[in-house]
């Protein structure tokens, strides 16, 4: 039978130096016919001649054969201990794994236990007991690295024993023994092999540290730790001897930290690949016109394209979005995930991530001193003197949100800092009669608290209380109530409309959701988001009634008129829209809705549609909606 | 907070029990009389009367519950006997050489911690760049040396060829301070070599995977300044996980402390045990590795306690 592992190609330079590592010395006899232990003490410190190539020790040894004779007593005292702990610790876990009860908590404890002692030390007890010598070092290593191994056995064997198909293999009847054989332990062999190169290493500086001592491998026959030991007397007039010991073990080391660094990273790529990070630049060319808005309006998006730079490809995330946001009035923003709502939203706090670059477009925004500027157009500083500040953000995961380990009164106070010169008592008394104003009974005491003593309600309400610290004029909330129970919906939506009216006067509201009965609650407007682009925005009442682009349509078929029909036991099904929004990189030519559309015409592959306004206040991207098609 | 340290200092306790056994019953499983046993490796040979001295010295001829029992309540007032060799009395020597060694050990994790942390936050906030290939490349192969090759170099380097450091001893601090500290750096900075590289690729893992948080996102929406929110918002949270790390790898520590003292000839706890190993000396060797491990487990406590201090969650 023919069986060929495949090695990836990022280990194969480890693996052959590796291998040569290990074959070198113990090719020794093939390299010099020098004997290790042979001295010459006229020769002593001679330096490299045709006959001794690295020259001779402090007794005039062959320093080539003692370096490749050490390296054998090394290599074998390590690989032997680790095969050794490798094996019984492999045994010890399947067990535990397999019996679990008592056997569970002795292999799990057992490393626990053996962790307390600096392994050095209880190598340091064995060798009082038994005295030095290769056999004492392999029994110690092997004692103390053999719970590592357990406990990873242990721990994997319980991960890949509740997979699917180990699962089904054992339901066909396949006996347990053959299961761990055959199954389990190839899938555990990845982390074994990790670390056994670990142990490895581990295992060589222990053997050379007690050579070093004078307590590990005993003389006349060489290792590493040994010979540092016997040329450190002589180091002034023969650094040499220091060196290449020195050299020969720090190298089997390193060779094997590689292998075992580069195993993980195959293993595990998950770790491996990290995006560099790049500061944004802001957008080139001088502005031309000092931008502009009408008095009531807060913010106005106009042309934004956003590109993400993946791997040298440019994939457009964002096809041109207009939207005007105006004072006093909601607009929400609906689609399906991955539509570009809150990518939008990001690019409107200047908190789009690095990889995504805005390539041209307006992102206006008036500024609470009355100015208008283009966040695009900012420096890095600038945008964190207007975050928080002219414009605040609601996230959607409150339970995430927070810092665990900072309390929620200083959070909050934080954010008034950064924007204003208050003292310490009046930020706090402005933060605790924030807590209030969003509802949250015994503010004070909730000052001090931690966020892990609050609800994911009353995280939210925090969050919404923290955006308002500042009195910005644009308040951003990305689905904040989707995180939340039902109930908890409504008191959150509630609270913002609350506010709204009675707190924030001339705030305007960005209001992302995939809940269309939550914007039919709290938007003025609806701009509804498809693949990147907005399909159609009008007033909430026209979007919701007459709505004329058919993938509004579809969105809307696709929601429950109410709580009833939810649960009726009537035939009729919501009607799901069929297919999957494209991915950005893979939309189709012309509108990017034609895939899925019901009344998709040869026309719409051909070109793009444009926003067009079919009604007073009502923008329509599709070309059969002027036409009264819809 | 009360019952957190309470428990946590009873797990403790009941870890140094189960140490203090191990340490106790080692003797016993050793295969044949230990007295002889001790008395005889190495090839020496030795007589009855010797090998029944130590048994009576070692308090072996007594029943294995009362040697237990006396051993326990021995070491609970820290009277680990007499040195079989010169007959001095263990607990005075450990006392006179246990600030040595934690002077070393000290020093060591301040020169780590102090150059770990920046180093590795750096290198996690410019991920891939410049100055974090290099320093994790520089990291990976200090990890490859062990402990007394960078000693002896450090000697060689700093000692012979410079002639700028004294090659090793000890000089008591109230007789000549500045020397005093001289004749720690090097011992001081090889000890922290291995323990740096740790800390630096924990501070790395940890600030790179603290810095995805949503609270960083929510922490930078507040507009704060983005030193303070690497400051509060990223580095804060990321040391936990850096200083249980650096707890569980002090065994390492303290390890790497007796190959240090015998480079440098620092008359600390491990000259005194690699003597004792050298000559048999089992109850000296007993004790300094139980006090070994008591310190061990000291600071996991203090550390598991600090760590409840840095992330409140800890102490439900």
């Amino acid at each position: 039978m023919n069986i060929r592992i495949p090695i990836p190609h990022r280990m194969i330079f480890p693996t052959v130096l590796l291998s040569a590592l290990i074959i070198i010395p113990f090719a020794a006899p093939l390299i010099t016919g020098a004997d290790p232990t042979e001295m010459a003490i006229p020769q002593r410190f001679a330096g490299p001649s045709a006959e001794h190539w690295l020259g001779q020790d402090e007794f005039g040894r062959d320093r080539l054969a003692r370096i490749l004779h050490g390296g054998q007593v090394s290599l074998t005292v390590a690989f032997a201990a680790t095969s050794l702990a490798a094996f019984v610790g492999t045994i010890f876990g399947l067990i535990g794994a397999y019996f679990r009860g008592p056997f569970e908590f002795f292999t799990t404890r057992l490393a626990d236990v053996v962790v307390c002692f600096p392994p050095i030390l209880l190598a340091l007890l064995v060798v009082t007991l038994f005295g030095p010598g290769a056999g004492t070092l392999i029994a110690v290593l092997s004692v103390l690295y053999f719970p590592a191994f357990a406990r990873i056995a242990f721990a994997e064997a319980l991960r890949v024993s509740a997979l699917d198909f180990v699962e089904a293999s054992r339901a066909i009847g396949t006996t347990s023994t053959r299961i761990v054989l055959r199954t389990v332990l190839p899938n555990i062999a990845g982390p074994l092999s990790v670390q056994y190169s670990l142990t490895a290493a581990a295992a060589i500086t222990i053997e050379s540290g007690l050579s070093f001592l004078g307590l590990g491998v005993v003389p006349p026959a060489p290792s590493w730790g040994q010979m540092i030991r016997g040329a450190r007397a002589f180091m002034n007039q023969d650094p040499l001897g220091i060196f290449l010991p020195c050299l020969a073990l720090t190298l089997t080391i390193y060779i094997i930290n590689i292998f075992c660094d580069r195993l993980r990273d195959t293993l595990d790529p998950k770790g491996a690949d990290n995006g560099k990070d790049t500061v944004s630049a802001p957008l080139k060319g001088k502005e031309t016109t000092i931008p502009t808005l009408p008095d009531s309006t807060v913010a106005k998006i106009s042309g934004l394209h956003l590109k993400l730079n993946k791997k040298g490809n440019d994939v457009d995330l964002i096809d041109d979005i207009t939207l005007t946001l105006r004072a006093n009035e909601c607009t929400a923003l609906v689609g399906e995930s991955g539509s570009g709502k809150s990518l939008t939203s990001l690019a409107l706090m200047g908190l789009l991530p690095d990889q995504i670059k805005q390539t041209t477009g307006q992102l206006l925004l008036r500024r609470k001193r009355g100015d208008v500027v283009d966040l695009g157009r900012l420096t890095a500083t600038e945008l964190e003197d207007l975050r928080g500040n002219d414009v605040a953000m609601i996230f959607q995961e409150p339970m995430t949100s927070l810092n665990p380990v900072h309390k929620v009164g200083v959070q909050m106070v934080e954010a008034i800092e950064a924007h204003r010169t208050t003292t310490k008592d009046a930020a706090r008394a402005r933060a605790i009669e924030l807590l209030k104003l969003v509802g949250i009974n015994e503010a004070e005491r909730r000052f001090d608290g931690y966020p892990h003593q609050l609800s994911g309600g009353m995280r939210q309400r925090v969050m919404i209380a923290m955006a308002l610290c500042c009195e910005p004029k644009l308040l951003i909330a990305d689905e904040p109530t989707t995180a939340l129970d039902v109930t908890i919906q409504a008191e959150v939506i509630e609270l913002l409309q609350r506010l709204r009216h009675e707190y924030a006067d001339g705030l305007g509201l960005l209001f992302i959701s995939h809940n269309l009965g939550i914007v039919s609650e709290i938007a003025d407007r609806v701009a509804v988001m498809y693949s990147g682009q907005v399909v159609e925005e009008g007033p909430v009442s026209a979007i919701l009634h007459t709505p004329r682009h058919p993938y509004t349509r579809a969105l809307l078929e696709s929601m429950p008129a109410s709580h009833d029909a939810l649960h009726s036991t009537r035939g009729d099904r919501l009607q799901a829209i069929s297919g999957t929004p494209p991915l950005p990189h893979l939309r189709p030519s012309g509108c990017a809705f034609r895939d899925r559309c019901p009344i998709a015409v040869p026309e719409c592959a051909a070109a793009r549609p444009a926003l067009l306004a079919i009604a007073e206040d009502h923008d329509v991207r599709c070309f059969l909606a002027g036409k009264g098609a819809v | 907070m009360l019952t957190f340290l309470l428990r946590r200092s009873l797990a403790a306790i009941a870890m140094l029990l189960v140490v203090g056994t191990i340490i106790f019953s080692l003797l016993m499983i050793v295969p044949g009389d230990p007295a002889e046993l001790l008395l005889t490796t190495g090839g020496g040979s030795t007589t009855q009367e010797a090998v029944d001295a130590l048994r009576k010295q070692m308090g072996l001829d007594k029943p294995i519950l009362v040697q237990y029992v006396g051993f326990l309540s021995d070491t609970v007032r820290f009277d680990f006997g007499r040195s079989i060799i010169d007959g001095a009395e263990i607990a005075e020597a450990i006392g006179l050489r246990l600030p040595r060694t934690l002077e070393l050990i000290i020093a060591a994790a301040i020169i780590a911690l102090s150059i770990g942390i920046p180093a590795g936050t750096t290198a996690a906030l410019r991920v891939g760049g410049m100055f974090d290939r290099l320093t994790s490349a520089l990291m990976a192969l200090l990890t490859s040396v062990p402990v007394f090759v960078v000693g002896t170099l450090l000697i060689y380097l700093f000692a012979q060829v410079l002639r700028v450091m004294p090659a090793g001893g000890y000089v008591a601090l109230q007789d000549d301070p500045v020397a005093h500290f001289r004749a720690l750096i090097l011992p001081a900075l090889s000890v922290s070599l291995g323990l740096l590289a740790i800390v630096f690729r924990m501070t790395r893992a940890s600030v790179l995977e603290m810095r995805s948080h949503d609270w960083v996102r929510t922490a930078t929406a507040k507009g704060l300044r983005r030193k303070l929110v690497i400051r509060r918002h990223i580095l804060r949270n990321a040391l936990g996980p850096v200083i249980t790390v650096v707890g569980l790898q002090l065994g390492i520590l303290l390890g790497s402390t007796v190959l240090v003292e015998f480079v440098y000839n620092w008359p600390g706890l491990s000259g005194l045990l690699v003597t004792a190993v050298e000559q048999r000396d089992y109850p000296t060797v007993r004790a300094v590795i139980l006090t070994v491990a008591a310190i061990f487990i000291l600071i996991n406590l203090v550390i598991d306690i600090l760590y409840s201090v840095l992330d409140p969650r800890i102490r439900l």
